[in-house]
């Protein structure tokens, strides 16, 4: 019912607005059961159409035939197709190709096996060689280190060594006036004058 | 310790009182705990600029250089006591520092 709705506010909506020559469509159905026959309908008998017996017999004994025939030709294809199955998973050759497949799997793997130790070892010399190296470099390092020590422990030293020296030379309360004295009549002059060909004149006049 | 160096600009005065200010002032460095290490004079000669100072005008001075040893705790006190002192014009007390180690600097080549 809803269906018919549909189509009948559809084609309704078609007829009242074509906007292009829209050819109109014959719609079924358009009475449903409950609805009363046509008057112009009336008495009408159904009659189916008639058969010609002749016809029929020919027509049946070829369809008979013609039925067999596929019928037979399906089954063949199906035999076949049951028989290729059968013959691959238990037929002569079956486990011919299940030895030569175990066979060639075998191999596979003992390669696959042999690869993976000849990496094994490769990594482990390779990792070897890393430690060792850095060992080195750890030794090397160290005795760096060390030897840098040593220079600054010699540096300081020497410096000590230097200022042990100087030491003597710093003014005390007994020989202040002495230095003072030194001093007054050592006038020290730090002035001198360049020029652009390098001539250092260090006698200034001091005032 | 640290090594300073104290620029001293005395009064023109004669030679004598320069001695006693200069073994005043030696005195007072040592008390105060600093090593003096040497004193050098760089002669008595006209200032740049006149100077006024505890009530003098100043136009000659003798300068001296004492460098020294000391904690860094006792400059401020020891200016304090030299700028009180009558003979001193100008005590600068400078910071030494360490020989700059002359390596193969990157300069502009000729």
């Amino acid at each position: 019912m809803f269906q018919l709705i549909s189509t009948r506010s559809v084609q309704a909506a078609r007829l009242l607005a074509p906007r292009s020559a829209m050819p109109l469509e014959a719609v079924r159905g358009r009475k449903s059961r409950a609805d009363p026959v046509a008057k112009s309908k009336e008495g009408r008998m159904k009659v189916p159409p008639p058969v010609d017996p002749v016809e029929m017999v020919v027509l049946h004994e070829r369809y008979t035939e013609y039925q067999l025939i596929l019928r037979a030709l399906r089954l063949e294809f199906k035999e076949e197709l049951l028989r290729r199955k059968y013959e691959e998973e238990t037929g002569s050759q079956a486990e011919e190709k299940a030895k030569q497949e175990s066979e060639e799997h075998c191999g596979l793997m003992a390669w696959n096996n042999q690869e993976n130790l000849h990496l094994l070892k490769a990594r482990v010399a390779r990792i070897q060689k890393e430690k060792e190296e850095a060992e080195c470099r750890k030794m090397e390092a160290a005795l760096q280190c060390e030897q840098k020590q040593q220079e600054l422990l010699k540096q300081k030293e020497k410096e000590i060594l230097q200022l042990q020296e100087d030491a003597k030379n710093f003014i005390t309360l007994e020989n202040l006036d002495q230095r003072i004295e030194d001093a007054l009549d050592n006038p020290q002059n730090y002035n001198f004058a360049v020029d652009k060909e390098g001539r250092v004149v260090r006698r200034t006049l001091l005032q | 310790m640290p090594r300073y160096e104290l620029a001293l600009i005395l009064k023109a005065m004669q030679r004598p009182e320069t001695a006693a200010t200069l073994r005043r002032t030696v005195e007072t460095l040592m008390e105060r705990g600093a090593v003096v290490r040497n004193l050098e004079n760089l002669g008595e000669r006209l200032l740049p600029y006149k100077m006024t100072k505890h009530d003098q005008r100043h136009t000659r001075g003798t300068y001296f250089l004492i460098d020294f040893y000391s904690a860094p705790n006792i400059l401020t006190g020891l200016l304090d006591h030299l700028h009180r002192d009558v003979d001193v014009v100008r005590p600068t007390v400078l910071r030494k520092d360490e020989q700059v180690r002359r390596s193969t600097c990157c300069g502009p080549q000729q």
